[in-house]
């Protein structure tokens, strides 16, 4: 295993609260609600394990050998499936794309359900618009599911789970005035 | 010590802007250079984004001769962007003959020209690209044609060119994730600049994705329509985010945090808010006169 203060970007001799406070931000960088359904969410999983196995060893070391703690563990993907929809939903999950598209189009009854696959599956592929369509009509459809209603929110929030970094003063502290670097930078992106 | 930092940043930002510049007139000769934008240096930033060695050195800058600059010799990557913008510019400007009118149809076909040979020596350098391109700047323009009001596949089709440079990338894990950054900031620019286009398209009767989408007429966007652009847009922007937090800390990390997580949603404001261009701004200033 690599490093495990190289892993967090803190010194050997850092502070215990320095050392959490490296811990949180990156735990909350990297965290599953924000890979939430992403196509990359596995590399984040693994990022995050990588996070949690660095703070864990570090605290057994300074410990003298303690217990084991993960925070952010637990994290299971995709809600309960049942019917023609749980193959659809392996589908998604395993990133197969073009099978599930296929069954989808294949179901004649277009419930909830139907409406937030569809969504979940534009949603990987990085079609935004049509994905907040559907899971909207999937809430529409069936209003107390917890799952789509989550979905729902994430799109309407613009997917801003983790706003580290900027906005509150935390990360790698970049200021006001970064604004006018980052402007000059990509001035003309749409200058056309 | 933090606002040294962000001297440093901008100065590494004009390196690269040099670097490009250097890698296009050594590729592709000197008609070439004047492609050059700060788009295509992002360009070079994102292929070069995992990157962990930069070597620097000074030259002469064609701009102003009797002064040496810093500039990043980029090797591979900047090399690949610069044959990449040279492909992508000669691809806007055979649409711009086609789309705009005698005259600017005509400076572009002027520009093409003058591209000529540069164009040769990229396609030849990297086929591959210039085919895609031209296969999704061909699927483009079909959707085009049929007015489409589909956002997402239109805009897909264009976050796809960009997303074909992920294919250089080092590692598996690392084509991924370049790939999901590069789609999502393609989709970006798409859209933003399709909306910044939204009056001249409007007035020209071209075709602009988001008119379609919304179906409008003549009447001004609604506030619910542009409250829904506003998150897309921002969605993309965060996704990006997510996809460049992977990547392993590069050289550029600095530049590419400030560009990814400020500029480009700061840039979504101000281009919904019509502050972006200066004739937005100017032409808020004569309404806010006006009123007074």
């Amino acid at each position: 295993m690599s490093d495990p203060y190289k892993v967090l970007g803190v010194s050997p001799n850092a502070s215990d609260d320095d050392v959490k406070k490296a811990y949180r931000e990156l735990a909350r960088k990297y965290h599953p609600d924000n890979y939430h359904d992403n196509p990359l969410s596995d590399l984040a999983q693994d990022k995050m394990k990588e996070i949690n196995e660095a703070y864990d060893t570090i605290l057994k070391q300074r410990s003298g050998g303690g217990t084991g703690y993960s925070p952010g563990a637990g994290y299971s993907g995709g809600g309960s499936a049942s019917g023609p929809y749980a193959q659809i939903r392996m589908a998604i999950n395993n990133g197969d794309l073009a099978t599930a598209e296929r069954l989808l189009a294949s179901q004649s009854n277009r419930n909830a359900e139907w409406h937030f696959l569809t969504g979940s599956l534009y949603y990987r592929r990085g079609w935004l618009d049509q994905a907040r369509q559907h899971f909207q009509q999937a809430v529409n459809m069936d209003p107390n599911n917890r799952e789509y209603q989550m979905a729902a929110a994430q799109m309407n929030s613009g997917g801003f789970a983790y706003r580290g970094g900027f906005g509150q003063g935390q990360g790698r502290g970049l200021s006001c005035c970064d604004c006018c670097t980052a402007l000059m930078c990509i001035n003309c992106l749409c200058g056309g | 010590m933090k606002s040294e930092l962000k001297v440093r940043e901008f100065d590494q930002f004009r390196a690269a802007y040099c670097g490009l510049c250097h890698a296009l007139r050594k590729e592709y000769g000197l008609a070439a250079r004047f492609i050059l934008n700060y788009d295509f240096t992002f360009l070079a930033l994102l292929l070069s984004a995992g990157e962990q060695e930069v070597s620097r050195c000074r030259k002469r800058c064609v701009a102003s001769l009797h002064r040496k600059k810093c500039v990043v010799l980029g090797g591979e990557p900047f090399r690949r962007a610069a044959g990449y913008s040279v492909i992508l510019t000669r691809w806007k400007l055979r649409d711009a003959v086609a789309d705009d009118g005698f005259v600017r149809g005509l400076i572009a076909r002027f520009g093409g020209l003058f591209l000529r040979r540069a164009y040769g020596r990229a396609v030849r350098d990297f086929p591959d690209f210039d085919a895609h391109c031209r296969d999704h700047l061909d699927a483009l323009a079909a959707l085009e044609r049929d007015n489409s009001g589909d956002l997402d596949q239109t805009a897909d089709t264009f976050a796809n060119i960009l997303a074909f440079a992920a294919k250089a990338a080092a590692s598996e894990e690392d084509r991924r994730i370049l790939a999901q950054l590069l789609y999502h900031t393609g989709r970006w620019i798409y859209l933003i600049d399709a909306y910044d286009d939204l009056e001249s398209d409007r007035r020209s009767g071209r075709y602009n994705p988001i008119l379609a989408r919304f179906s409008m007429g003549a009447e001004e966007m609604g506030e619910a329509d542009k409250s829904w652009l506003h998150t897309t847009l921002i969605h993309s922007t965060s996704l990006a985010a997510s996809a460049y937090n992977l990547l392993p800390d590069g050289q550029w990390g600095g530049v590419l945090e400030n560009i990814i997580y400020l500029g480009l949603p700061t840039v979504t404001e101000h281009v919904l808010e019509g502050k972006w261009r200066r004739r937005d701004r100017k032409r808020l200033a004569r309404k806010e006169t006006a009123t007074v």
